[in-house]
């Protein structure tokens, strides 16, 4: 359905996009993560025909985003991320002229009722927009790329600025959405990708370095698996019993614990639970926490951008922006 | 055409969405008559020239770029061009809708003087000749200054510097056209001021047609010139995809 082939895009100097090929099944949920920066909205833009890519070819449903870009519009909704709306207007005139200029004529009742009733419009129809709240035009700007029933929709962050309730309503939308419909969204919200995404794009600096489901970047990024253990035990003695597991490669010691139990991060290349219980049980300790630690998806997505870049201002915004979603998510 | 008319629909209610609109409609009328008037009242004459005579300065300093800044400006801050160039439009037919938009408003406020001739009717025998021609004069100006105001507007975000700038562009067209200005210029780089007397302003062209001397020369510039700061205007927004 969308074929990106060695696509760049300069701005002046800068590199926004550099070789950037990927193509997307027709019915596919595309989650496009990266810091802020990265190209994400860039990519979408040449998508919806908005930019001119500096060089290389794309194609949507078939036509290229150069040589037809009409055809590319019609198959498109498209949700960009700064929100575009006519503040002069109420919310039914906007749509009204939506709908005119997406030429829906017959279908347009029909249609207008779905969207306002699937977006939640019904109470502010006869709204001015600029006395909206950002949650509500949010919506209207998510109805008005809905509104002609397009077969590819491209979402950058779709549920930015939203309360988390309005986030669960937009992504269950989106679900509903998917089985009929080719969808790419960007978002700051890593946990929204893992849980809608089919698939997730990682951009880093104009470039893609992971695609793949989540769980297949997550391998992609854990090279050894990692155990939390928390026993009650002095640490010398807890160190001289440990030493006879010759797997563990690497330990690092909890601090933050009361005295007289031990906690530690234990790394290794193969599985360690069974021969920690073993060692657990001849030294009959006490188990506090025992758990096997998984990289969470904002870990495996700063090692993934990390890994790319160099400067250490660009990682740090990366380790700051998941931060926040850790906070945003919850 | 449908495209062109579902633009222009928008662009022109969006006209009175504001008291921009009125305010301006308002002041138009009122300056222009109220600045003839002193004139009429003068000299006693049963014509329009006066009124004509100053209208290349007005239009070109206020009343256009007043007009023409919001038409691509108030895009570019809101985001909506983004919207508005992905819609399967034709970038000519959306610039042809705002054009005509922003060029029916025009008439509409040019039409409120319609009083002055009214009233010269009543009060004496006007010659006609000039004032039809220098309506159709005023109404090929003002198309071709919004043509300019379209075009600068597109590439500022801000309103203010629009207008500040097709104020600048068309005081230039208008002034260069007042013989004065053109011998200060031929002072500077002798002939220069002649050839944008002859060729590039707009106040000969105007006088023209506004004497009643319908010169199809005049007609033609103004018409082309229209045209093609339109067709600039298409170009630089698709060329400009950033």
């Amino acid at each position: 359905m969308i074929e990106l082939k060695n696509i760049n895009k300069d701005y002046g100097l800068t590199k926004a996009l550099v070789d950037v090929s990927f193509s997307i099944k027709k019915g596919e949920i595309i989650g496009f993560v990266g810091p802020n920066g990265a190209g994400k909205s860039t990519a979408m833009k040449i998508i919806t025909t908005y930019t001119a890519p500096t060089s290389g070819k794309a194609t949507i449903g078939g036509y290229d985003v150069l040589e037809n870009p009409l055809e590319v519009r019609k198959l498109i909704g498209y949700l960009p991320e700064t929100v575009p709306l006519y503040a002069d207007m109420l919310v039914k005139e906007y749509l009204e002229f939506i709908g005119a200029a997406r030429h829906l004529n017959g279908t347009f009742k029909q249609r207008y009722d779905w969207v306002v009733d699937a977006c939640g419009l019904g109470n502010v129809l006869h709204r001015q927009i600029a006395v909206l709240s950002k949650g509500f035009k949010q919506r209207t700007c998510l109805a008005q790329a809905l509104i002609h029933d397009p077969e590819v929709l491209v979402l950058d962050e779709p549920t930015s600025g939203l309360d988390p309730l309005q986030i669960i309503g937009i992504r269950n939308l989106i679900r509903e959405l998917a089985h009929e419909k080719t969808i790419i969204l960007s978002t700051h919200i890593l946990p929204e990708v893992a849980t809608i995404a089919d698939r997730i794009l990682v951009i880093n600096e104009g470039q893609i370095v992971g695609d793949g489901s989540f769980e297949e970047l997550r391998k992609k990024v854990t090279q050894r698996n990692s155990i939390y253990l928390a026993v009650k035990s002095s640490k010398k003695d807890f160190q001289s019993a440990i030493k006879s597991i010759s797997e563990i490669e690497d330990i690092e010691f909890d601090d933050n614990v009361r005295r007289g139990v031990v906690a530690c991060h234990l790394f290794s290349k193969i599985d360690l639970v069974e021969k920690l219980n073993e060692l657990v049980r001849e030294q009959k300790w006490n188990i506090l926490e025992f758990q096997p630690e998984k990289l969470s998806l904002e870990d495996s997505f700063i090692k993934l951008t990390q890994s790319t870049n160099s400067t250490p201002e660009q990682t740090e915004s990366a380790n700051v922006s998941s931060a926040d979603e850790k906070g945003g998510a919850k | 055409m449908t495209d062109v008319k579902i633009i222009f629909n928008r662009e022109f209610k969006a006209y009175f969405y504001s008291p921009i609109a009125y305010v301006f409609s308002i002041i138009f009328i009122v300056l222009n008559s109220g600045l003839y008037m002193f004139h009429f009242f003068f000299f006693g004459n049963a014509d329009m020239r006066a009124f004509f005579s100053q209208l290349p300065l007005t239009l070109g300093l206020i009343f256009i770029p007043a007009i023409s800044m919001r038409l691509w400006s108030e895009e570019n801050k809101l985001g909506t061009i983004e919207l508005l160039l992905t819609l399967p439009m034709k970038i000519e037919h959306i610039v042809l809708g705002k054009f005509l938009a922003s060029f029916v408003f025009y008439l509409v406020a040019l039409s409120g003087t319609l009083v002055i001739p009214i009233l010269l009717v009543i009060l004496g025998r006007p010659d006609f000749g000039p004032i039809i021609g220098g309506y159709f004069g005023a109404i090929l100006l003002g198309a071709f200054f919004l043509a300019v105001g379209i075009f600068i507007s597109g590439f500022f975000s801000d309103q203010i510097v629009s207008l500040i700038i097709t104020s600048v562009t068309c005081g230039f067209l208008a002034l260069i056209g007042w013989q004065y200005v053109p011998m200060v210029i031929d002072g500077w780089f002798s002939g220069l001021g002649e050839f944008l007397y002859n060729y590039v302003g707009v106040t000969r062209h105007f006088n023209d047609i506004e004497r009643g001397v319908v010169d199809i020369r005049s007609i033609i510039y103004f018409l082309s010139f229209t045209a093609l700061f339109l067709y600039l205007n298409a170009k630089s927004l698709a060329r400009r995809k950033y």
